[in-house]
């Protein structure tokens, strides 16, 4: 069975429609990466899968291990097993990064019936998922985010998911902003990641991040839909031709200078 | 006039009535002199300006009185061990001192504490020109009222040089199970070069019903002393408080206020700070945390009046359901002033839609050699914030109190770390979302 069932999935901002019905099936141990032009939908699946309730989903069904995620709240979906790696993640003054990881861990903990890490526990933990990202402990004790930069931001927060251990890694455009070294830091924390129960799914406008991580299947969004579905070679091809080559411009305005960063 | 007013005026008069013969005519007369200007003001109302934003018709409409003797204080002995730090405390119940609750243990040398009723009696020559000089009756209707049923409190002397790291703290309890009418006046002079910490602590104990705190402090602070003054105003649900805390600053004085509003139904809390030499600094924070129909008023006053001082004035509100609450800060630079250096913040944060804050600075800049700023902000929790945090698995209420928590900490981290800012977190803590709804005392 799917880890990930997302049927005929309709999502919309105010009367405004993004999604036109998603079909996405991910297996355990697979990694999926999402491809597409700038406005085709890719991040507001994310947000849609991870709970944000700016966005109304109008049709459809999403499951996780056969059990309906839509109506979860956003933590309920953690618990699940759901993780959103932020494209832009937050920074929150005020509130220390190793405290809300903690926080996060145990409130999950609490709901599965587990007992709660103290402290030293935790630390324990945390020392050792920091490792796969190279994540100084300087940042562990900041307020999360706060003055980091793009690249340690993307290490929090996939040092954060190896803390959590999710069945389903939703990566939103993890890749963007991160210059050559970072980005292999942040892939080779995603591989060690890779297990066979757990399912990944990378969201991505450029094929880069996946000569790091090689995904199972590529998905090519569009519109609000998925219009084309392949292996590896998808992304490939896509590289080599542009996403013209699908008959598709590249995205309409606003985020269009993403190409030249 | 009005009825509250002729009720305060007949209770103040009665009070008055059965004063000692053996009272020192000085104090008669400032008790007298207090009945008159408060006759003279009268109880205010939301037509002046000074008090638009705090509805002081429960105080008008209370039947409250003074307590003359409180009785059996046994049972709070625990309470006092609850509120308390360790180290030296006096304890006031009712408005009135409680020796067998209190303890001076520990004061070191050079710093005494007397009982204001003791001092009346028997400091007159010092105390006289003193009392009433800071907090002036004529001004403030109030302090006009605290003069005119003056009798307990406390003075707290530090001779020059004088050094005391234990925090003195004052304890004010009152019981709701009657409608009490507490005046505490506390006198601090601080000589030159002498530093120490004083903690008032205002509680609630027994009766839910009721009671009106009317406090007023005035410190004198010499040529390079140094005083660090926390106010935990901790009331229960039904308690009515106004305080006032008059501080004037003498050449390179430092006076840091912390001033925490949490209890009371309805609460007007006032820093009146006046440089009155060269090189003074002061630092004034507060945080105030409403929830229900609480109304919790900070009103500040900073006057400028010689050249070189530094002011530093950061006030945080946090208000959820009904609650409302008021800054009114003014900053006042005299012409004289140059060179002073005074900066003024004030955050809210609205936990619900029906919560309120009024944001009201003020700053009256005469000098042309100053560096002054001033920022004001009313906001909500940071939608991104609180998506971000359920993301993670952490319940909504439980993100809430962080991000709550996260706002508020810079006023809580201001205290040094030790026994008083854990009693300030612990207050903290029963206030903030999530936590069991019901009286902030332990």
């Amino acid at each position: 069975m799917a880890l990930l069932s997302v049927r005929n999935l309709h999502a919309r901002v105010g009367d405004k429609d993004i999604l036109k019905g998603i079909d996405l099936e991910v297996a355990p141990g697979e990694v999926h990466a999402i491809m597409g032009p700038n406005g085709s939908g890719k991040s507001t699946l994310a947000s849609v899968l991870a709970g944000r309730d700016a966005y109304e989903v109008t049709q459809g069904e999403v499951l996780l291990d056969g059990k309906s995620l839509l109506g979860m709240a956003p933590e309920a979906r953690a618990t699940e097993g759901v993780f959103l790696a932020f494209q832009y993640p937050v920074e929150i003054p005020g509130v220390g990064n190793l405290h809300f990881l903690r926080t996060a861990l145990n409130a999950q903990r609490r709901v599965r019936g587990l007992e709660e890490l103290d402290a030293m526990d935790f630390l324990q933990l945390a020392k050792e998922k920091s490792k796969l990202v190279q994540l100084d402990q300087a940042f562990m004790n900041r307020s999360v985010n706060e003055g980091f930069s793009g690249g340690e931001k993307k290490r929090n927060e996939i040092f954060q998911m190896a803390v959590l251990e999710p069945r389903l890694g939703i990566l939103d455009e993890t890749d963007s902003g991160l210059d050559i070294d970072a980005l292999r830091t942040v892939a080779g924390g995603v591989n060690a990641l890779r297990s066979p129960s757990r399912a990944m799914v990378l969201i991505t406008h450029y094929q880069r991040l996946l000569d790091y991580i090689v995904p199972d299947k590529v998905h090519v969004m569009a519109a609000g839909r998925i219009v084309r579905s392949g292996g590896r070679e998808l992304a490939l091809e896509l590289e080599e031709k542009g996403y013209g080559w699908l008959g598709l411009k590249d995205g309409p305005g606003g985020k269009g200078g993403e190409a030249r960063r | 006039m009005t009825a509250g007013l002729a009720r305060y005026l007949d209770v103040a008069s009665r009070f008055q009535a059965r004063g000692a013969a053996s009272e020192p005519a000085w104090v008669k007369r400032v008790r007298q002199q207090g009945l008159a200007q408060f006759e003279r003001q009268g109880l205010p109302t939301t037509r002046d300006e000074a008090w638009k934003y705090t509805p002081v018709s429960p105080i008008a409409e209370g039947h409250f009185a003074p307590v003359e003797d409180v009785g059996d204080t046994a049972a709070l002995a625990a309470r006092v061990e609850a509120l308390a730090l360790p180290g030296p405390r006096w304890v006031f119940v009712d408005g009135r001192f409680v020796p067998a609750l209190s303890s001076v243990e520990g004061l070191p040398r050079g710093v005494t504490l007397q009982p204001l009723a003791d001092a009346l009696r028997d400091d007159g020559a010092r105390l006289e020109s003193e009392l009433g000089q800071r907090a002036l009756a004529e001004a403030h209707p109030f302090t006009a009222l605290n003069a005119a049923l003056l009798e307990d409190g406390a003075v707290l002397r530090l001779a020059r040089g004088a050094l005391s790291e234990v925090p003195v703290q004052l304890l004010f309890l009152t019981r709701g199970d009657a409608p009490v009418l507490a005046s505490p006046r506390v006198v601090v002079v601080a000589e030159e070069g002498s530093e120490a910490t004083l903690v008032e602590t205002y509680a609630s104990a027994g009766g839910a019903g009721p009671t009106f705190t009317n406090a007023v402090t005035e410190v004198t602070l010499g040529d390079n002393a140094s005083l660090h003054h926390f106010r935990l105003q901790a009331e229960g649900d039904a308690a009515l408080h106004v305080g006032g805390l008059h501080v004037r600053q003498g050449r390179d004085s430092r006076f840091a206020s912390h001033a925490f509003a949490l209890g009371a139904a309805l609460a007007r809390n006032e820093v009146h700070v006046a440089f009155a030499g060269e090189g003074g600094d002061a630092t004034l924070n507060g945080l105030y945390v409403g929830r229900d129909a609480q109304h919790l008023d900070q009103r500040t006053a900073l006057d400028h009046a010689v050249p070189r001082c530094s002011s530093r004035e950061l006030y945080k509100g946090v208000l959820d359901d009904q609650s409302r609450g008021t800054f009114h800060g003014l900053v006042r630079v005299r012409k004289d002033a140059q060179r002073t250096d005074a900066r003024q913040q004030n955050r809210n944060l609205l936990l619900s839609e029906k919560a309120q804050a009024d944001a009201r600075p003020q700053l009256e800049i005469l000098a042309d050699d100053v560096k002054c700023a001033h920022g004001a902000a009313v906001g909500r929790l940071d939608a991104q914030a609180l998506f971000y945090l359920r993301s993670r698995g952490i319940p909504r209420d439980e993100a809430e109190r962080l991000l709550t928590y996260a706002f508020a900490r810079e006023l809580v981290e201001a205290v040094p770390a030790g026994a008083l800012r854990q009693r300030v977190e612990g207050l903290l803590a029963r206030k903030l979302p999530g936590a069991a709804r019901g009286g902030v005392t332990p």
